[in-house]
């Protein structure tokens, strides 16, 4: 992992936050912590780099352009009986890949048709754990109407709601680190990838990597969505861009057209 | 046809979803759940089964293609069974590939089918036509 110079702040931030919490004291305490691994302070640590912060049908032009474009032109290309699938990484605590699963039934009149799989990936298995459990606050609701959080969530206690566990059981939710081309190798035959606001924590290099790791991760034909924020076309050119009217994304050329 | 029952005295009408897919079970069943159903839900044909034969329905909904009991051999085995559960109407639901298929499923005993993409009123209305249901 490794980040831009601009994201110090937030590392520093982060690293302070740790030192505190395995009450190292100082850094170089911290560091021969770190170095003996005691506790799975590495596991801690990449987790808390990780930013854990979203909530549900966030960025929804995307949601709408999925329904609206990118899953006509995919099931059009498709083979009889090929599974439709979904990626959405890094998936934080699943308010992500939760939303794709009840967008499609809310949305997409073809829902039934085909077999859909959505994957969610994260390297911070602390939210991997929470996105399994499927607990909400208010904040991570605050964009669904109230008809969809009956339907699909139940009420905790606390002004909590914990997600439907049909739905939980429709998405698997794996780890997997973005620049590592082994762990990514587990990956293929997406026909859509969700990768919202991971790059722009990674330097130009990592970025590369971790664009060219998805690259091998989809379908020809097939797409990925970047934050709104975020542009693949100065990071490769291995994508074509896509001007959709609900969005811009970015697709894998087929064979025969590259 | 369907032999009128007396009022029961359990209720809501209860729904058996058989599909090996989670989304598309969910999908149903919150269409039938908004009109007042209660849906139980089974994986292939043998978990099926297993519920027919332990708990009561009104009416079973299931798809063609799965792994393990697949729909027609479902529908067989529940028309083999003891009469109060072998009488017990069936909605089939599958794919246009499916659709070669569906005199199969007619001839096991299958009482209607729908072919997917099932839109939420025509579910409802062909649930609301097998169980005499008003709607």
């Amino acid at each position: 992992m490794s980040f831009a110079e601009n994201k110090r702040y937030f590392i520093d931030r982060r690293l302070a936050e740790r030192i505190a919490a395995t009450q190292s004291g100082s850094f170089l305490a911290y560091f021969a912590l770190l170095r003996s691994d005691a506790g799975h302070e590495i596991e801690h640590l990449v987790n808390a780099f990780t930013v854990n912060e979203t909530y549900f049908y966030r960025e929804d032009h995307q949601l709408r352009c999925l329904t609206s474009d990118l899953l006509a032109d995919i099931v059009r290309r498709k083979p009889v009986g090929e599974s439709i699938r979904i990626w959405s990484i890094p998936c934080s605590t699943g308010e992500e890949p939760y939303s794709i699963a009840i967008w499609l039934m809310e949305n997409w009149s073809e829902v039934d048709r085909h077999n859909i799989e959505i994957v969610g990936s994260d390297i911070d298995t602390r939210a991997l754990k929470a996105a399994a459990k499927g607990v909400y606050g208010a904040r991570a609701l605050m964009r669904l109407p109230r008809s969809i959080i009956d339907r699909y969530f139940k009420p905790v206690g606390d002004d909590r709601h914990q997600i439907d566990p049909g739905l939980r059981n429709s998405i698997q939710f794996t780890r997997a680190n973005l620049v590592d081309v082994h762990d990514m190798a587990r990956y293929r035959n997406f026909d859509v990838v969700l990768c919202r606001n991971v790059l722009i924590y990674f330097d130009d290099s990592s970025r590369r990597v971790a664009a060219e790791n998805l690259h091998e991760c989809i379908r020809p034909g097939g797409y990925i969505c970047l934050g709104h924020s975020e542009t693949m076309s100065r990071i490769t050119q291995l994508f074509r861009v896509c001007r959709f009217p609900d969005a811009i994304v970015y697709q894998k050329p087929e064979a025969n057209d590259a | 046809m369907r032999e009128v029952e007396p009022p029961h005295p359990r209720s809501p009408m209860r729904v058996l979803i058989v599909d090996d897919s989670s989304l598309v079970r969910l999908y149903y069943r919150a269409a039938l759940e908004r009109s007042g159903l209660a849906v139980e839900q089974a994986i292939n044909g043998l978990e099926a089964m297993e519920k027919v034969l332990t708990q009561p329905f009104d009416l079973v909904i299931v798809d063609i293609n799965m792994p393990g009991m697949d729909g027609i051999s479902f529908v067989r085995s529940l028309r083999r069974s003891a009469p109060d559960v072998a009488r017990l109407p069936v909605l089939v639901i599958t794919t246009e590939a499916g659709q070669q298929d569906l005199g199969e499923a007619r001839k096991a005993g299958a009482n209607f089918y729908l072919v997917k993409p099932v839109s939420e009123e025509s579910l409802l209305r062909h649930v609301a036509a097998l169980t005499g249901a008003p709607r």
